[in-house]
């Protein structure tokens, strides 16, 4: 350390603070040296800070004593974003969870970033409006990590994924200044770093206030569970129903490993012989959503579906979303261990993936669960495994590794809405040259926040961090999270 | 004005580009005349490479580059404050990828939007944006400018819609950010980072965009009120009615005449979607205002007036609860004015505007948490009122150090304290 000892650290940092909101006995730091992922590192310090000064004050202390800073909202991250790995001060913004304002003339909330997703959506809900990015973990995370990760959810498909609902930011820099990025009302002229903030998984400030879009809740909407002999029929479902120039607004994917998981637990409704299903919605007002449920149920059909069933009841849909929503939780009562992966494919070549990716899986020699955004080509494998068997993680992490190649040779990409983080930090030179690699890095290096700031994360390389492979999964789902 | 007394001697430099690039890239630089200012030389490339060569050699003699197109734009930001070079994309007009049922297409900067539009509408689709002054915009400079029109709020933005890019930065890389999938959060999003910054930090070569179904069916409707707050709460009406509705403006009394309509406050509202939505949003908008067909060119007539670059037009961002307060200040400094509701807008066109109008304009829209952004102005004003705010100026500089760091390109145009 630069200047001062850990005990000089932990003493301002109290003082800026109150002793109460420190953390740094060995015993309390230890909940706080993962998320829902992987790699473990201890931090230094955890700080729980209440105003939008006091995180200043946090990065300033970190500066002066040349420390890293972590931010970290409910730690539900799946690649490993707020994991300290060089240690320093661990910012946690859960006291900062305020809603602060929630205006349904202007369509606004202006939201602390310690507030869960979920409390935002009720807050809404009473006014007739939502806030759209629905990650499935919405109970538990935090928009902040929303923001951090540019997260998305199944309603992506029509509403975009969380940067499309952000309209400003306040937000602490690596310098510890505290800046207002963007404008109440959207699209504000001039250069967007608001844009650029969104998505950067805590590597150019810190969010601590921010401005967000509602949305009117839609007249009509219908759920629809259609069924198929195999997942490529209903990957093709998905790329026929917008052939026929209709988007639903989900289009969810569920294969036949993942209904037999999930159907014995929460009684969906799914068909335990079913090869796939899709979930799919689609909203508007009631006249045009009777004609675009017909479209989408002449699609599937012509794709080859067996059945489609349609829901307009409130309680039948939430029971066929039910299903979606708690199938990774499922699958950690399945299977000792899972490892979930986020990999994004154009659409139309989600047929072709899908199945490299059963291949790789089978010849693996492990089971592969599937539950994800197909309308969106976000896949998200899931593979499941028993961490005493010898080598298991080992394999899984190449099986994982194999099955990301597939999605950037299908003209796809490392990560479609959980972030890259420490995870596939060294994945980046495959989609980008070192030329791109250099101009992010030029951001970063504008922001001042290269080695300080929530370091090892996102760009290959870096001082004092590891290759960047992940050596240990340890899949830790958060409480109450379902999915 | 073209060469000053005190501009410096650029031979040298003159001579380098000539050397570097293909003599028959070379075009008549009178022809490249912004506003007083005409360019040393002009180049017109068809190759990136010959981009990424031609920033590399004025950055090496610093020689200042203009990026253009279809030169619909020039009056954004504030006047330019040298002009060696003018770089014309027009020659980057392919279609590199175009996959219909992905949804995507990736096209170069220089191609007209007309000319998108044209081919994917040839498969049922289009790109949902209406920026002003009509399709002529090129797709750099749709990105650059990130200017929309009515159907912003309602349709996402160019903003919304870029999936990834591919830059030219002056140092002569070429650099790519995003992808051509719909969902990626792989690496910072530079792509954000340039919609918008008028070619702050880069010349932008090629984007991928994510495109949507045509609507089957549109229908303009219009509602004639007797005072602008009135039309502000039919409007207001038609908005939380949450119909298939493409824009809702609102038109004070003179930009409703222009378009044909009777010299009243006036909401226009555009339906799209299938027949039978737009049908039914027919029916439920009748249930609280008496609505006639609106003339259909009144959207076309007000882009051009939003795009004029011979006027004086502002862009003044008001959340909607104040849009018709904003409307009336605007009407009452002389403007015609009409606003957008959902996009929290309103656009005033005047033939000029004192500076001092303009400034007490700025300072209401941001009573109101909005903001005010010169979109065209005589360079006299523009020197005297800034275009508006580039987002945190220090951070805007600190990037610009990065990817500009002799200031080459659009030299002026974002105003920074303590520079030249
Ligand atoms: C069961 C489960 C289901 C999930 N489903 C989805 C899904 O459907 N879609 C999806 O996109 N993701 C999903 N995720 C991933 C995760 O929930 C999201 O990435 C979420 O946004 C993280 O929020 P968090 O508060 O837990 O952030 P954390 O995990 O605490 O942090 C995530 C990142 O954000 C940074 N960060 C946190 N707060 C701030 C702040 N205030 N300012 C700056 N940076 C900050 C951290 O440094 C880190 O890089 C799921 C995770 C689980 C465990």
């Amino acid at each position: 350390m630069a200047t001062g000892s850990p005990g000089t650290l932990v003493r301002d940092l109290q003082g800026a603070l109150g002793a109460a909101h420190v953390l740094h006995l060995p015993e309390d730091l230890i909940v706080y040296e993962y998320d829902a992922t992987i790699e473990r590192a201890l931090p230094d310090v955890v700080v729980f800070p209440a105003t939008t000064a006091e995180v200043a004050a946090c990065v300033r202390i970190a500066l002066d004593h040349d420390v890293p800073v972590v931010p970290r909202g409910s730690g539900t991250g799946l690649s490993g974003g707020a994991v300290p790995v060089r240690g320093g001060v661990l910012v946690v913004l859960t006291r900062m969870n305020r809603i602060l304002e929630v205006d349904a003339t202007d369509r606004v909330a202006v939201v602390q970033p310690g507030v869960i997703n979920l409390a935002l959506q009720e807050a809404a809900a009473p006014l007739g409006l939502t806030y759209a990015p629905d990650p499935s973990s919405q109970r538990v995370c935090t928009i902040g990590g929303n923001i951090a990760n540019n997260s998305g959810g199944p309603h992506t498909l029509a509403h975009g994924s969380t940067v499309n609902h952000v309209l400003a930011l306040e937000v602490v820099l690596p310098d510890a200044r505290v800046v207002r990025l963007g404008s109440r009302v959207p699209d504000a002229p001039g250069v967007d770093l608001r844009g650029l903030l969104v998505g950067s998984e805590g590597t150019l400030g810190i969010v601590t206030e921010a401005t967000l879009r509602l949305v009117r809740q839609q007249p009509a909407v219908r759920t629809l569970l259609a069924i198929f002999e195999s997942v490529e029929d209903a990957s093709n479902a998905v790329s026929e129903t917008i052939r026929r120039g209709v988007i639903p607004v989900a289009m969810e994917m569920l294969d036949q490993e993942i209904i037999r998981i999930v159907e014995p637990r929460i009684r969906a409704g799914y068909p335990m012989d079913a090869g796939a299903a899709l979930l799919i919605e689609v909203e508007g007002v009631a006249e045009g959503v009777a004609l675009d449920a017909a479209v989408v149920e002449a699609a599937c059909h012509a794709a080859g579906a067996r059945e489609v069933r349609s829901a307009e009841e409130a309680s039948e849909r939430e029971r066929l979303w039910e299903g979606r929503k708690a199938a990774i939780g499922a699958i950690g009562a399945a299977a000792p261990a899972f490892y979930l992966l986020d990999g994004v494919v154009p659409r139309t070549k989600l047929p072709e993936v899908m199945a490299q990716v059963m291949e790789l899986s089978r010849a693996a020699g492990f089971r592969c669960a599937n539950v994800f955004h197909a309308g969106d080509g976000n896949l998200h494998p899931n593979i499941m495994f028993d961490p005493a068997e010898p080598r298991a993680t080992e394999r899984v992490l190449e099986l994982g590794e194999a099955i990301m190649r597939v999605c950037v040779d299908a003209g796809g990409a490392i990560t479609g809405e959980h972030g890259v983080g420490l995870e596939k930090r060294s994945y980046m030179e495959w989609v980008f040259t070192p030329a791109d690699l250099a101009a992010q890095h030029a951001v970063r290096d504008a922001f001042g926040s290269t080695d300080r700031f929530n370091p090892c994360k996102v760009l290959p390389g870096g001082h004092g961090c590891a290759s960047g492979h992940m050596k240990e999964i340890s899949p830790h789902l958060v409480e109450g999270a379902y999915v | 004005m073209t060469a000053g007394p005190d501009r410096p001697d650029a031979t040298a430099g003159l001579a380098a580009l000539r050397r570097t690039l293909p003599a028959d890239t070379e075009r008549a630089a009178h022809a490249y005349a912004i506003e007083d200012l005409e360019p040393r030389i002009a180049f017109a490339p068809d190759d990136r490479a010959e981009v990424a060569v031609l920033l590399r050699t004025a950055a090496e003699h610093a020689l200042t580059v203009v990026p253009q197109a279809s030169r619909t734009a020039l009056a954004l930001g504030a006047p330019l404050e040298a002009y060696d070079v003018a770089l014309d994309l027009r020659g980057l007009h392919r279609t590199m990828e175009y996959v219909p049922d992905d949804l995507t297409v990736t096209v170069e900067a220089g191609k007209p939007l007309r000319d998108l539009q044209q081919e994917l509408a040839e498969h049922g689709q289009y790109l949902s944006v209406d920026p002003p002054p009509d399709d002529q915009v090129s797709v750099g400079g749709l990105l650059a400018t990130a200017r929309g029109g009515a159907w912003r709020g309602h349709l996402p933005s160019a903003r919304d819609l870029v999936l990834g890019i591919e830059v030219a930065q002056p140092s002569g890389a070429l650099v790519k950010s995003g992808g051509r999938v719909v969902k990626n959060v792989t690496g910072y999003d530079l792509h954000r980072l340039h919609t918008g910054a008028l070619g702050a930090f880069g010349v932008i070569l090629d984007a991928t965009f994510k495109v949507a179904p045509l609507p089957v069916a549109t229908r303009t409707l219009a509602a004639a009120a007797t005072s602008i707050s009135e039309a502000a709460s039919v409007a207001r009406r038609a908005w939380d009615a949450s119909l298939s509705t493409r824009a809702i403006t609102i038109l004070a009394p003179e930009p409703a005449g222009h378009v044909g309509l009777p010299s009243a406050p006036t909401v226009l509202v555009e339906l799209a979607g299938s027949e039978a939505a737009v049908d039914r949003s027919t029916r439920d908008l009748a249930a609280f205002a008496s609505w006639s067909d609106g003339p259909a060119q009144g959207w076309a007539y007000l882009r051009r007036l939003h795009g004029d670059q011979a006027g004086t037009v502002l862009r003044i961002g008001a959340p909607p609860s104040s849009i018709a307060t904003m409307l009336e200040a605007a009407r009452a400094a002389g403007a015609l004015a009409w606003g957008h509701l959902a996009a929290g807008c309103v656009i005033a066109y005047a033939d000029g505007m004192e500076a001092h109008a303009i400034t007490a304009l700025r300072q209401a829209a941001e009573r109101a948490r909005g903001y005010l952004q010169v979109e065209a102005a005589p360079v006299p004003i523009r020197r005297q009122v800034a275009p508006g705010g580039p987002g945190d100026p220090a951070l805007v500089a600190a990037l610009r150090d990065q990817f500009d760091p002799s200031r080459i390109l659009n030299r002026g145009r974002w105003p920074e304290e303590g520079r030249p």
